[in-house]
């Protein structure tokens, strides 16, 4: 039965062991409902000391704060016996287990799959790791850089003549949390069918390589062209690429032969350009693939006689394609986003004033995405967890403290 | 080239704890291909790209029956396909690789739908299926009548995905994208690149394929809540939005700060040195991060500056930030001599976070460990035989997940839709046929 203001994912409990490899997975379980309880170290995640930090309130890490909402937190020492039989009991009511400890290290400490799982059959657990749990990678060191130039996403990407450059914000790493999110809750619900879950081994070089596979085998193998970095514009769509207006960059991409149609008449119109209407030009971008450069010039003296907003709005309004290169101050004033809503209040309740954050990546009718709280303090979760939750006493929580279990 | 079955994760031994996979395998009792996670569930897609058909590729890959439908009169741009080494072939509706790929293991009807035969018989299709998901322009599937209002009378537990550039609402909400568009607008591609650019984007859409996962995951999220509630619901998403939530932690900055952030092309706040370094070869290149002090103790001695050990100026990471340009010059003197793959070894085998920058040839010829892993996918064309691609795996191992057939013609089955799975006699059909509700052959 249904009960109002539920969230998908109520009920359902995570423990998330992980640092940048994994905690926006478990921002999307949180932010979804799920009660996920972030395990951390005595020193606390790393996330934690990522800069650049609040100018305002308690200046936390952003990346933390952003990464970590919706979260209660609790600190383990799972070096120490008494914090490995803590986790242990903490797992007997969790339904998912999110880490992203160097491949195996889990297991070293007798915390494995097959371990934790023999008194909970139903349990799922989600393993992030650079290069995955298994092969002759695995145990490298890694970095979000290091997974991005292994996965062939990086070689595609940044101008001809620069060396290749990453997307900016950690992109592998936030690829591989969706991947182990998504993986976890195909693994929960085949779970929810057969009482069975499964161990779920996430790489953050194939997530990566997952994501970027426009540019993968399947296109190289089909016609033989290794993809390369070529600045903006991509290498099956003409014209496509940013183009300079009086005021800034606008991007711009053709796919349809009817989307073209209306570019050439504008620029015609505009311009008094004649010679973009001839009907070689028409159809199928690969008909223009070979007079890309001339295309780029004739659509660049037309944009140099637009402000940025200007032909945005009326490119659009001939359905053409086209977009600002937004900085993070346009995206915060993007009229669509503000229209919709898509930035949340959210209360500190730390004696310092609401803060906006980024909002819902998706909106579900009946169980909608919610921030229910600002990303936890260290171990600020351990009384409630420990003591009213797994029922340990005050003097035992300290004792615990005292050992440096907790 | 290196290849492999599709026989994921049933591989040679290795290091590390493939046991885990292994022991969750047999505990699934797998020696015989069991269920896999999504069997039994049936998935509608009114689509068109990549974003919204990768979300029903990856759960027709686990398991889930996935009908595509499609019309001719507006197809799909994918395809619109021009093979580029027989341009004379004209367009191929089949043959593009991402074609093949986004689409592998669908069913295929083809219906008209501005005609009304074509709308019954995608809500009796509704009414034995338990998602439906679409990524036409917003307010289009409305205007067909096969919004999620009307849906929802034919399967009233339905849970139905939308997903657009814009989003269902607001003043920008038919707006024309793709997912670059996307890129732009969402602050990713101004924020992303070496400082002195100013716009710096992937080759590979990103947004397209974010969306997707996302997309897969509210999906999830909401088979999850009807397994407990018995309720369905509809799911709105737009790309903006979750590409938005990519780069969250960057606009934070100038939510909170008040600061536009940094273009750091290859660096990072917290790690230093960090970057790409070129080795011998044109166009060959390394990455290297060093996350801590014991890398950094690492690297010093590996590229011959052990007394940059006890260096002050260099042991910490604000330090080193500091004397970057000369960090810099020593570790490309020490790559540019050297092959890309034996620099990463060293690298790796001193302990330091290193990886070859990998191009899609590399990927297939070089990669042992992805090789070993069976990273590759291998998908059964019906006119080109197998072809391989990128994997799609979401990494379980007690449910591996398989890839189908890739995909067909418009219509391929539409015998298989409509009479074995609608129960439709051959009259209705060919009633439907002659209308043009249903397009071309059954």
């Amino acid at each position: 039965m249904r009960r109002d203001n539920e969230t998908a994912l109520a009920g359902r409990r995570v423990l998330e062991l992980t640092d940048e490899k994994g905690c926006y997975a478990g921002k999307l379980f949180a932010d979804m409902g799920a009660d996920v309880i972030k395990v951390e170290p005595l020193s606390g995640d790393p996330c934690r000391r990522i800069p650049p930090f609040a100018s305002r309130g308690h200046g936390d890490s952003l990346y933390f704060l952003y990464m970590n909402s919706s979260k209660r937190g609790v600190t383990l020492n799972l070096e120490h016996r008494r914090g490995r039989d803590l986790l242990r009991g903490l797992v007997a009511s969790a339904d998912l287990i999110l880490e992203s400890f160097p491949a195996g290290y889990l297991r070293g400490l007798g915390l494995g799959y097959e371990s934790l799982s023999a008194a909970a059959p139903a349990l799922v657990m989600t393993s992030i790791s650079g290069f995955g749990s298994y092969g002759i990678h695995s145990s490298w060191e890694v970095s979000d850089l290091v997974t991005s130039a292994m996965s062939g996403a990086l070689y595609v990407t940044g101008e001809e003549q620069d060396p290749p450059v990453r997307s900016a914000g950690f992109q592998a790493y936030m690829s591989a949390s969706l991947s182990a999110a998504a993986g976890s809750m195909i693994a929960l619900y085949a779970a929810a069918m057969s009482g069975r879950g499964q161990y779920v081994d996430i790489s953050v070089q194939e997530s990566m390589a997952a994501v970027s596979h426009i540019c993968g085998a399947g296109k190289f193998l089909d016609d033989g062209m290794v993809p390369r970095r070529r600045g903006s514009s991509l290498f099956a769509s003409v014209p496509s690429g940013a183009y300079r207006c009086r005021d800034g960059l606008i991007y711009l991409m053709v796919n349809r032969p009817a989307h073209w149609q209306s570019l050439a008449a504008w620029v015609h119109e505009v311009t008094g350009n004649q010679e973009i209407l001839d009907p070689m030009f028409e159809g199928p971008s690969s008909n223009r693939i070979e007079h890309r450069e001339l295309l780029d010039i004739f659509i660049g003296e037309m944009c140099s006689r637009f402000s940025v907003e200007e032909f945005y709005r009326q490119g659009q309004g001939r359905h053409i394609a086209v977009a600002p290169v937004n900085d993070a101050a346009a995206v915060i004033a993007d009229p669509q986003l503000q229209a919709r809503g898509y930035f949340t209040r959210v209360r500190d309740g730390r004696a310092c004033a609401a803060m906006l954050y980024p909002g819902a990546p998706y909106r579900h009718s009946l169980t909608p995405w919610r921030m229910s709280r600002r990303a936890p303090c260290l171990g600020e979760h351990n009384e409630e967890v420990f003591g009213r939750e797994l029922g340990l006493s005050t003097a035992k929580i300290e004792r615990l403290r005292e050992d440096g279990a907790i | 080239m290196s290849t492999s079955g599709p026989g994921k994760k049933s591989l040679p031994a290795g290091v590390g704890s493939r046991e885990e996979a292994t022991l969750s395998r047999v505990a699934a009792g797998s020696s015989s291909p069991g269920p896999e996670a999504l069997e039994g569930l049936r998935v509608l897609e009114f689509t068109a790209g990549m974003a919204g058909p990768w979300i029903g590729r990856l759960m027709a890959y686990y398991g889930a029956e996935v009908i595509r439908v499609e019309s001719r009169k507006r197809p799909d741009v994918v395809r619109l396909y021009v093979p580029p080494r027989n341009p004379e072939a004209g367009v191929q509706e089949a043959d593009s690789p991402w074609f093949s790929d986004w689409n592998a293991g669908k069913s295929f009807v083809s219906l008209d739908l501005t005609k009304p035969g074509a709308v019954e018989i995608c809500k009796r299709l509704v009414s034995i299926s338990d998602v439906v998901i679409e990524n036409y322009s917003s307010g289009v599937i409305d205007k067909l009548g096969l919004g999620y209002e009307r849906l929802r009378q034919s399967r009233s537990d339905l849970i139905m995905l939308s997903t657009s550039g814009y989003g269902d609402s607001g003043p920008c909400r038919s707006y024309v994208s793709w997912g670059p568009n996307i890129e732009a607008l969402s602050g990713l591609a101004a924020l992303s690149g070496f400082p002195g650019r100013e716009c710096t984007m992937t080759q590979f859409a990103y947004p397209d394929s974010i969306s997707a996962l996302h997309g897969l995951f509210a999906v999830m999220c909401a088979l999850d809540y009807r397994q407990r509630s018995g309720c369905g619901q509809y799911i709105n998403m737009s790309q903006l939005e979750t590409t938005a939530s990519m780069v969250g932690d960057l606009l934070m900055e100038r939510l909170i700060n008040g600061r536009e952030p940094l273009r750091r092309g290859n660096r990072a706040a917290h790690i230093s040195p960090q970057g790409c370094y070129a080795c011998r070869g044109e166009d060959r290149w390394c990455a290297i991060s060093v996350n801590d002090e014991r890398q950094w103790r690492a690297l010093c001695r590996l590229i011959g500056h052990s007394e940059w050990i006890a260096d002050a100026r260099l042991s910490s990471v604000s330090g080193r930030a500091r004397h970057c340009a000369e960090i810099d010059a020593a570790i490309s003197a020490w790559t540019n001599g050297r092959d890309e793959y034996e620099a990463v070894e060293s690298l790796q085998e001193a302990g330091v976070a290193a990886g070859v920058v990998q191009n899609v040839r590399d990927l297939l010829e070089k990669d042992q460990h992805l090789a070993e892993r069976g990273f590759f996918e291998e998908i059964e064309h019906h006119r080109k035989g197998r072809v391989l691609v990128n994997g799609v795996d979401l990494g379980l191992t007690a449910t591996p997940g398989r890839s189908g057939p890739g995909g067909s013609c418009m219509g391929h089955d539409n015998r298989y839709v409509l009479r074995d799975l609608l129960g439709m006699s051959d009259e209705e059909i060919a009633a439907c046929v002659s209308s043009g509700a249903v397009e071309g052959e059954v």
